[in-house]
């Protein structure tokens, strides 16, 4: 702190002495004209000022001082001061920071004006700071058209929607095909391109169909030795999103409770929170509230029998007294050194995460090293090699069901139940045997599920490749590259006795799979590059490439355990242990070649081929072409615009890429049988539901793009917009066919999708200053899928989309009406529609995200707001709240009346009092005489809620999606270079980062992130931060 | 360096060489199985026969966990998943025929004839001649009127029968007769009689001669064997293995929503039957009367209202079911037929004057052999009792209710379509609580996906049944 007070002083007082007053004018080299805004800074510090209307300015500066010149678009000027008082510049425009270069398919760098089709690119540096578990979850609302669901729970995918479907990964230019975000750290990340559509990444062949993520990772630049050191840490210390539940009523059934043992009838009921009202006063008891038998009530020696004791709702705090604060850890050290012949860069990770569920957590570390050697000016090989380990002893299981930790804790536990009395989790005198806990039928205790139900993972990445290009002659060069991933996978589960799954009570279990993975990219090819005037450039490149995977995988399991807590195959106590083991190759063997042109460096034409020949098509159809071709014109080269506009481009796109796989079993084309249960030793097969069409094809996404690309004002206010329209056809799908044929579909090509939608990037820098500069961007899209064509003669898919529909329309399961909308009621119980009806649609009208940036001095605060808007998504969090009696919306007079044995809810809706109706098969009514009185027949509301979990009034649980999140804030301050030259750093900086800060949400309970809701995690708001120092 | 770049090339070229079509063989299914596999699993499908639902259709339980849909006979559709049995049973004789083996393809016709019957006594009209012929292309098969389907499926088990008579190739992956081909004999007359007694609406006014067809079986014991005893029972016994388990075995909901049904318990009370021992347990309020103490046990009403029930399991009075089926992992056998149900057909036969046995003796033999099903061997003066003696007018009456009792929670929903045959023994729907307008439900709808699928012929088969369109009420051609 003295170090820092000390070099300000310094600094002060050097600037205070001998200053002048130099002015002068700033204009753009070409057109001659004022440049507006132009910032005019005094090198080495923080004194600056602006251009004015007319491109003057004026400062104070010192003879031996340098004045730096800088404008977006155009190249940095530096002039020392010397003795002149009067400095002038014509700054000349910058084409390398215009001609932007981004990476496409293949690893080819291109300058944005030359594509014809949408990449959006994330720099690495983004992602640097407020660190998420993977580096998908950082690209949440950053790119347009790339949909990223967050999962709240430990270790889980999000789901990663490019357009509306799942893209490739790509690492080092080599696809990764299992999709494993984990195996990257964040840190080893130089950047991210995001290749939109079917066009951008066609090289790619069939699995790049759904466009792709790419990743680059860092390498050595040439220089002297880098050191970094990058360390993160986000706690989460509290929740933005957790499930509300009354703590009015405790355990229990129509307003009964009585412990008796744990599984018993009748009084304490079938787990139901549905039970008495807590902390009632009760004078006649020992202690003045209302007593009753509960799990934990001593057992009076003299009888035998369970003492009552107080009905409270001394669980109230159970969420806050389980769940821990969870942690993300993460470290990464590298070094890097290179000259002009060799360069070498390593880095070691470790991410570490500790669970908000006691005893989970996950270890993420990986060892990077990448290399590049040349050995002569023609001949360049470039390596790299990653290790990585991901562990866990234990992590979380996910869904609905007595496996959640939710499940356990609030949803379906009264407040009468105080979680840290069930810390001890052994019913005393059957340790390893029985569990502790109120309800041993259907629930299992949290602590005993956290210790007890214990799954691990245990994954080793390994993945590299080695690449070389050899210059043959000037224009023509030798390519290859080869890359490996691989992984082996050992996964654990043990099942303690007495644990509780669905519908069962385990007798103890133990199981383990392991998987191995393996798979193996080579190219080889030649790139011909040559300019042949400045007006004329060709580049093309042809290449053979060879994919194949091979993949093992097999599984065992116990049938029950004989020493409780000993887990080992050996330890079965069935007659027979329960194995399974899987086999898959895979192989594709291509083609490919694409040709680009560079005409007066204003137009550009892209043209791509493929020929795929697959193992996963009948050998008659396993070989196929596909085409594309893109182009770009700048427009603003070759048509005087006005001088506020600096830049326009148009772009526009073809492509055709066909795929030949049928979902993951690369065997899918081949009918067999499948093995059934064994009885008794006896074994058994049976034959699958699916026929297969006897002339099975690749099939097909056409696609076409445009674009255009707008800058204005010197590109301060930048604008890009994408509209495409992609027609799938051939579609290689199970298309259902009447089940009395003996199968349920065929699989054959058929039905037809069209996909369309709009992606809009809005960014400007409204303040540009040497102390202060401001940056925003806005991503817009929208995204829509249509059912083209239906195969065959049906009118309507078996999700009833008729042609022409959006295919998200939502047919749900609901409850009669009459034509006013009134719900049917008979015996005060609302009446089910045997036709499902359409209530809405699954897709959101917007996906949005909203970055600024804002750097005031050495400080930088940036954030990030994203969301969607419109969309329905079920929510069975929701759901189970009503159904169970643990929403807060239950505690009313009617349950009050159910409670003390009065039946007063009365449904509001109508009876049928005479008549008939009749429908056509589709339940289109054909004839209606139906007569209608209000319902007026009371019913007890506990049973009535238990019967219909309120579904008619919840719009069936399906909740709107709109939400707006404040999905990241961080706050950085970087040591400026004067500090710097006193500290062993070249770079120095600390951030204060928060994530998942802030929701708001038409959806009560859950975080609709993630899209679905099958009872997820709480949502946690992550806080902490950032050092990074370079040196 | 040309070394360099040529052995670059060399390593990429070795590592790129795999030939797709070497990789067109699946090496985790077979293409081809033996039929005896099929076999195994067509039984486990066919002997799967406890069901929850039908216990509750039937008034043998009441479920306390919400308004059951069965229970209190509000169901809608049910679902055509026995034509993927039927095609398991094609793809058998299909296998069979392959290896010129007959045995199976007479047993994969039995099965068909079993799957078919259960589809028809679920929705009414059905494809049948078209059915099961995708191979062949036909994807939307039309549908055949009940009478049609149940002429073709007594011919077919006839023939069935005679054929396996004649045939002495062995039976392997049999889990339930073990390859005892007189039993499956036995099996395949006695299912007929059963087929043709659930047409007793029709008799006489059918093209079927459902009379001669049950006397032919009847009265030629040598040519049309049938079951003799408790050993000949159809039955698939459980094991304590993983998947060969009690499908209650361990459930939760039974020990906690289900409760035994009050009508059942009165009558077997009334009756002083001592099966209601091994069927449902002591109610809590009586947990520790002694045991053979018929008021230690109570029921909940089918049709009362959800909150009167509940409030009665919660005040103790409604007895579980025995714990032997949610804590023993073997419990029972799970039957498609029994030697006590035939003996019932039998008596139900001769007091209808179809054959000229003796009633009496043949429903006092039903009676006697669901006791020893349920491992009662004294049966004390139960049969003396005055409310269990045939008489000519209540024949029909005891003899359904003494089936009734013989098949809880076993034999699948046979029991509700010899009620809705019968009307015998009545399902209470008086309670306040049942819906569908106070009616048992005859029959179900057709699945969704049909109206997908196959509209114009589920069309037409709606129309020419059921003057008020697809419901749960309309009336189809075996109950007229």
């Amino acid at each position: 702190m003295r170090q820092i007070f000390t070099s300000c002083l310094l600094l002060l007082s050097y600037l205070s002495f001998g200053q002048n007053v130099i002015k002068g004018t700033v204009t753009d080299a070409t057109e001659r004209a004022p440049l507006v805004g132009v910032t005019v800074a005094i090198e080495g510090t923080n004194t600056g000022a602006v251009t004015n209307i007319d491109g003057e300015y004026t400062i104070e500066a010192s003879d031996e001082q340098t004045l730096v010149f800088s404008f977006i678009g155009f190249k940095t000027v530096s002039k020392e001061v010397g003795n002149q008082r009067i400095i002038n510049v014509a700054m000349q425009e910058d084409v390398q920071q215009l001609g932007e270069v981004v990476v496409t398919a293949l690893g080819i760098e291109k300058e944005t004006k030359a594509l014809g089709y949408a990449v959006q690119e994330v720099d690495g540096e983004s992602l640097e700071k407020a660190k998420e578990p993977n580096f998908v979850n950082s690209l949440s609302g950053r790119v347009a058209g790339l949909q990223i669901k967050n999962s709240t729970d430990l270790f889980q995918n999000p789901e990663i929607n490019l357009r509306g479907s799942t893209p490739l990964l790509v690492i080092d230019g080599i696809p990764d095909r299992t999709l494993d975000i984990w195996k990257v750290n964040s840190d080893d990340i130089e950047s991210i391109s995001v290749l939109k559509g079917a066009t951008a990444s066609a090289l790619y062949g069939s699995v790049g169909r759904n466009g792709a993520i790419m990743i680059t990772t860092k390498k050595a630049k040439e220089g002297k030795l880098n050191v970094s050191i990058n360390n993160s840490t986000m706690f989460q210390p509290s929740f933005i999103r957790v499930p509300e539940v009354q703590t009015s009523y405790g355990n229990g059934n129509f307003g009964v409770y009585a412990y008796t043992n744990g599984s018993g009838s009748g009084t304490e009921g079938g787990g139901w929170i549905w039970g008495p009202k807590l902390d009632q006063r009760d004078p006649s008891t020992p202690s003045g509230f209302v007593e009753t038998t509960q799990y934990n009530s001593p057992v009076d020696p003299a009888t035998g029998e369970l003492i009552p004791i107080p009905f409270v709702s001394r669980g109230k705090d159970n969420i806050q007294n389980f769940f821990q604060n969870g942690l993300i850890q993460s470290n990464n050290v590298s070094v890097g050194w290179g000259n002009d012949v060799a360069s070498i860069r390593t880095s070691i990770s470790n991410m570490y995460q500790k669970g908000i569920v006691p005893n989970t957590d996950l270890e993420n570390v990986s060892f990077n090293m990448g290399a590049s050697i040349k050995p002569s000016d023609r001949l360049t090989i470039n390596s790299t090699i990653t290790y990585n380990k991901q562990f866990t002893d234990n992590f979380p299981e996910v869904g609905y069901g007595p496996t959640n930790y939710l499940y356990n804790l609030i949803l379906w536990t009264g407040t009468d139940v105080d979680v840290r009395d069930l810390r001890d989790y052994w019913r005393e005198g059957q340790e390893g045997f029985q569990q502790k806990h109120f309800n041993i039928s259907y629930y299992n205790n949290p602590y005993f599920q956290a210790y007890e139900y214990k799954r691990s993972y245990n994954k080793n990445n390994v993945y590299g490749n080695a690449a070389f290009e050899f210059k043959l002659t000037d224009e023509l060069t030798a390519k290859g590259r080869t890359g490996v991933n691989t992984y082996g996978l050992h996964r654990t589960y043990k099942e303690p006795k007495s644990y509780i799954g669905y519908g069962s009570k385990s007798l103890g279990n133990y199981s383990l799979s392991q998987t191995n993975y393996f798979d193996i990219n080579s190219e080889l090819g030649l790139k011909y590059e040559k300019s042949f005037t400045p007006d004329f450039a060709l580049r093309g490149e042809a290449a053979y490439v060879n994919y194949f995977r091979n993949t093992t995988s097999s599984s065992l399991a116990t049938d029950g355990l004989n020493i409780p807590g000993f887990y080992n195959i050996s330890n079965n106590a069935g007659a027979t242990l329960f194995g399974d083991n899987r086999e898959e190759q895979e192989a594709i063997n291509s083609f490919y070649a694409f040709l680009d042109v560079e005409i007066y460096n204003s137009f550009y034409v892209s043209l791509t081929g493929r020929t795929d020949k697959v193992s996963t098509l009948p050998v008659e159809n396993n070989s196929f072409f596909y085409p594309s071709a893109s182009g770009s014109v700048v427009v603003s080269n070759l048509v005087d615009l006005p001088n506020w506009m600096s830049f326009l481009k148009a772009r526009g796109s073809w492509s055709r890429v066909s795929e030949g796989k049928i979902g993951n079993d690369p065997y899918n084309h081949i009918l067999a049988y499948e093995k059934g249960v064994s009885w008794n030793g006896v074994p058994s097969a049976y034959f699958g539901n699916s026929l297969l069409s006897s002339d099975l094809k690749p099939e097909t996404t056409d696609t076409w793009e445009v674009g255009l690309d707008l800058r204005f004002l010197k590109n301060r206010l930048n604008f890009d917009v994408a509209y495409y329209e992609a027609l799938d056809y051939n579609n290689l799908i199970y298309s259902p066919i009447s089940e009395t044929t003996g199968y349920e579909s065929i699989l054959l090509n058929g039905d037809q999708y069209k996909r369309k939608g709009i992606e809009v990037m809005f960014s400007a820098t409204p303040v540009s200053t040497p102390d202060f500069e401001w940056n925003a961007m806005i991503n817009l899209s929208q995204y829509r899928r249509y059912q083209e064509d239906i195969y065959g003669d049906r009118e309507q898919t078996d999700d009833l989309i008729k042609e022409g529909e959006r295919t998200d329309r939502i047919y749900a399961d609901v409850y009669q009406t009459n034509a006013d909308g009134d719900v049917i009621f008979e015996n005060g119980m609302p009446v089910s529609d045997p036709y499902r009806r359409y209530i809405g649609y699954d897709e959101p009208d917007l996906t949005y995200g909203i970055t600024n940036n804002v750097r005031y001095k050495n400080f930088q605060l940036s954030f990030l707001f994203d969301g969607r808007i419109g969309g329905l998504m079920f929510s069975q969090t929701n759901q189970k709240m009503w159904w169970g009696g643990t929403s807060p919306g239950t505690v009313n007079q009617y349950r009050e009346d159910a409670v003390n044995g009065e039946s007063t809810y009365i449904g509001d809706g109508v009876v049928v009092t005479g008549g008939e109706v009749t429908y056509d098969v589709n339940g289109n009514i054909l004839e209606d005489t139906r007569t209608f009185a209000p319902n007026e027949t009371p019913v007890n509301y506990i049973g009535f809620m238990q019967t219909t979990s309120n579904y008619h009034n919840k719009n069936y649980h399906y909740y709107k999606e709109t939400f707006i999140k404040l999905r990241e804030v961080t706050l950085t301050y970087n040591f400026s270079e004067s500090l710097l030259k006193r500290l062993p750093f070249n770079g120095l900086s600390v951030a204060f980062v928060g994530r998942n800060l802030w929701l708001a949400s038409k959806i009560p309970n859950v975080d609709p992130d993630s899209g679905t809701d099958a009872l997820q995690a709480p949502s946690t708001r992550n806080i902490g931060f950032n050092i990074n120092a370079k040196f | 360096m040309n070394r360099i770049v040529i052995t670059l090339f060399a390593v990429i070229l070795m590592t790129s060489c795999t030939r797709v079509e070497d990789l067109n063989t699946d090496p985790n299914r077979a293409t081809s199985v033996t039929p005896d596999l099929i076999l195994t699993n067509l039984q486990t499908e066919a002997f799967s026969n406890v069901s929850l639902s039908a216990a509750l259709a039937s008034r043998y339980l009441t479920f306390t966990d919400g308004v059951n849909q069965y229970q209190y006979y509000s169901w809608q559709r049910s679902d055509f998943s026995d034509y993927d049995n039927l095609k398991q049973a094609q793809k058998m004789i299909e296998e069979a025929a392959k290896n010129e083996n007959e045995v199976y393809q007479i047993l994969g016709d039995f099965f068909k004839a079993y799957f078919t019957v259960e589809l028809t006594q679920t929705f009414g009209d059905i494809p049948f001649e078209e059915a099961l012929q995708a191979d062949a292309g036909n994807l939307t098969p039309s549908y055949d009127d009940q009478e049609d389907v149940y002429l073709a499926v007594l011919d077919m088990l006839k023939d069935t029968s005679l054929a396996l008579a004649a045939n002495d190739e062995p039976i392997n992956g049999d889990v339930v007769f073990y390859g005892d081909r007189l039993k499956w004999q036995k099996l395949i007359n006695s299912y007929s009689l059963r087929v043709l007694i659930g047409l007793s609406n029709q008799e006489g006014s059918s093209s079927i001669n459902i009379r001669e067809r049950f006397n032919e079986i009847v009265n030629n014991p040598a040519q049309f064997p049938v079951m003799e005893s408790n050993a000949d029972n159809a039955a698939l016994e459980y094991a304590n293995i993983q998947d060969n388990r009690y499908p209650l075995f361990n459930n939760n909901s039974l020990q906690t929503a289900y409760y035994m049904e009050k009508s059942f318990v009165e009558r077997l009370q009334n009756l002083e039957d001592p099966r209601l021992f091994v069927m449902a347990d002591k109610k809590p309020n009586a947990e520790n009367a002694a045991d053979g103490d018929f008021s230690a046990y109570g029921g909940l009403y089918g049709s009362a209202e959800l909150s009167v029930n509940s409030a009665e399991a919660v005040s103790g009075e409604a007895s579980r079911i025995n714990p032997r089926f949610y804590s023993n992992p073997i419990n029972e056998p799970s039957v498609l037929m029994s030697y006590a149900e035939l003996q019932f057909i039998l008596a139900e036969a001769a007091a209808r004057n179809w054959v000229t046995i003796d009633a009496n003796e043949a429903y006092e033999a039903g009676i006697s052999a669901s006791m020893e099903f349920y491992g009662i061997t004294e049966l004390g003066g139960y049969l003396d009792n005055d409310a269990i003696a045939l008489t000519a007018d209540n024949a029909i009456e005891r003899i359904l209710t003494q089936k009734h009792i013989a098949m809880f929670l076993n034999t699948g929903w046979q029991i509700f379509y010899e009620q809705r045959r019968t009307g015998f023994p009545e399902f209470n729907t008086d309670g306040g609580g049942v819906l569908n307008g106070g009616r048992i439900p005859k029959r179900w709808m057709y699945p969704e996906s049909e109206r997908v699928n196959n509209a114009e012929n589920l069309e037409q088969a709606i129309n020419r049944q059921f003057s008020n369109g697809d419901t749960v009420n309309g009336e189809m051609w075996l109950l007229k």
